[in-house]
């Protein structure tokens, strides 16, 4: 049986999370600690991909990264193709799951009492030193259980990958994609196995962050 | 020397302040909500004023009107917070040294160990936070604050955290320790024992303003105004006017008595006749006259007052009776006109239990007569 679909996923969720965690974590922050101008708009831009359909977040994201789309065109003339490869299943895969993380991760900074970092504001530690030896070490629970849901519904993306993405076997038929494939084609087998596997990857990546117990 | 002239505006709350202080512990006194760790944070730079300025040993702060806001990094005072807020994550070594970041490896370890040392906590030094009791929790904050050698020391209700018995034990410690490193400290609390325990100076707070700024015995023997007597506990605090009032003696007009004062040789109090004040009768200097001796001696009996015990308080050491004037009208203080204290000893020797119709006398001297703001 054909592996790739489950190979494709782990990596293209795996690149994901971490683009997520790059992109996520300092917006999370500024949220739960930053007062700024159009930080309800953020808010709510944060949840939109939660809400909106996939298939229309995957249509506007194929308006941008296709080959006439502005971004599109400006990494074509650098000789990057996006659409249509396994960057754009990372894209969709980013875009699906980035608020799942956001929101655990400012929950988790919200629940790091300010007095500690003011505390360490008035010991002379920067704002830099005090969110890596702060309000990290205190939240990063939150922050990595973020990071493990954001990369289970990696996994589990669809409708946002088969818009931008397409479902090329052997190139970016992700495993989601290829159980559905599967099972248009009745291929039951295939269909069974791969939904298993993706139950199995799932289920071990939930267990291991219930397994970090409650925060000291 | 620390000199603060502030506003700060709050929904629902305006903190307005001004005093200065150059005493070793200034004790910034008053209710719950009255802007005194506002205070202090914005002597720590964690809250921005909106107006005014703050120095601090020659060095400014803040000055709005210059633009000028030092960040709290560049403070270099050392914070307790009220309840600790040690870091949980970090042993005690690691919290004691958390300020010594910028210092070489080696100064930093025997700097640690050495704070740790004098504060007893060397036996502790890689328990957590969550493992220490109270007190010990209370010297890990003081040691962090202490370790990066600040120049005044910071104490927001340091001891409101514990429990009363255990707190007793540690005003104590504190006062000790705050002596023995010699270190200029601002005291935030709301419990008056430990204002004039610890304070040199009280800075009294009400609602966002200084209503008295003084030394700690004047704050307690001459409060500034009703407002001050109240805050500091002070019992018998009734209305009267004025019958006439010269540099030495002032009498009031009370319930159909005229009674005698002593004015304040600090600060005169020389209303016209007739003005409405409020004084306060220290309960504890009301005399019950016995009444198997022959007539009251006026040279020590004086302000004589006749009326009824209307209730008893047993305090344990002492009794606490209320005193219900024989005047027409409604008494001073809802059913009663004055609070008295006598000894238990006192109470038993006159039989007060059963005679309740008794003429007493207060000294000149335990009447305080309060000037309204």
């Amino acid at each position: 049986m054909d592996l790739f679909p489950l190979w494709l996923s782990l990596q293209v969720s795996g690149v994901a999370t971490g683009l997520t965690l790059l992109v996520g974590v300092p917006v999370a922050w500024c949220l739960a600690r930053r007062a700024f101008p159009g930080r309800g708009f953020v808010e709510g831009l944060v949840v939109l991909p939660l809400v909106l359909p996939p298939t229309v977040l995957g249509y506007y994201l194929l308006l941008v990264v296709g080959r006439p789309g502005p971004l599109g065109r400006l990494l074509g003339r650098l000789g990057i193709d996006v659409a249509f490869t396994w960057r754009a299943a990372v894209l969709a895969a980013c875009v699906g799951s980035v608020a799942l993380l956001i929101k655990s991760a400012q929950a988790g900074f919200e629940g790091v009492d300010r007095r500690l970092e003011q505390a360490a504001r008035t010991l002379g530690r920067s704002e830099w030193s005090i969110f890596w030896t702060v309000t990290l070490p205190l939240a990063w629970r939150s922050v990595l259980a973020g990071a493990v849901l954001a990369f289970c519904r990696a996994m589990g993306e669809f409708g946002i990958t088969l818009m931008v993405a397409g479902s090329i076997p052997g190139k970016t038929q992700t495993l989601a994609l290829a159980i559905y494939d599967h099972a248009q084609a009745n291929q039951m087998v295939e269909a069974n196995a791969l939904a298993l596997i993706a139950v199995g990857v799932v289920a071990v990546m939930l267990f291991g962050v219930n397994r970090l117990g409650p925060p000291r | 020397m620390l000199s603060l002239s502030i506003r700060k505006r709050l929904p629902g709350f305006t903190l307005e302040v001004d005093w200065e202080a150059d005493d070793p512990v200034v004790a910034l006194f008053g209710p719950s909500g009255a802007g005194k760790s506002l205070t202090l944070q914005c002597l720590a730079g964690l809250v921005r004023p909106d107006g005014g300025r703050i120095m601090v040993n020659g060095r400014v702060f803040d000055d709005v009107a210059g633009g000028v806001h030092l960040p709290p990094q560049a403070r270099r005072l050392g914070y307790v917070f009220q309840g600790y807020a040690l870091f949980p994550h970090l042993t005690v070594a690691e919290n004691v040294g958390f300020g010594l970041r910028d210092r070489a490896r080696a100064e930093r370890r025997r700097r640690t160990a050495d704070v740790c040392e004098r504060l007893g906590l060397a036996e502790l030094a890689h328990r957590h936070p969550r493992e220490l009791s109270g007190g010990q929790q209370q010297r890990v904050a003081l040691g962090r604050a202490l370790a990066p050698d600040p120049e005044v020391l910071l104490l927001d209700e340091p001891l409101s955290a514990l429990d009363v018995p255990l707190r007793r034990q540690l005003r104590l410690e504190l006062a000790t320790l705050i002596r023995d490193w010699g270190k200029a400290v601002v005291l935030v609390t709301h419990d008056l024992a430990e204002a004039c325990q610890l304070g040199d100076r009280l800075i009294v707070y009400d609602r966002g303003r200084v209503v008295q700024a003084a030394p700690t015995s004047e704050v307690l023997h001459r409060p500034a105004s009703e407002t001050v007597a109240r805050l500091m506990g002070l019992r018998n605090i009734v209305r009267g006017t004025v019958a006439k009032a010269t540099a030495d003696r002032i009498e009031l007009a009370w319930r159909g008595h005229t009674i005698e004062a002593v004015n304040s040789h600090v600060r005169p109090y020389l209303a016209p006749p007739g003005t409405a004040v409020a004084f306060c009768v220290r309960p504890e200097y009301v005399r019950l006259i016995r009444k198997d001796r022959t007539g009251p001696d006026p040279a020590h009996h004086m302000n004589l007052l006749s009326g009824t015990i209307v209730g008893e308080l047993d305090q344990g050491t002492v009794w606490t009776l209320l005193f219900r004037l024989d005047a027409p009208g409604a008494p001073s203080q809802g059913t009663y006109d004055l609070e008295i204290e006598i000894p238990k000893l006192v109470y038993e020797m006159l039989d007060v239990a059963r005679d309740r119709h008794w003429r007493v006398s207060v000294h000149r001297g335990a009447l305080q007569v309060l000037p309204t703001a």
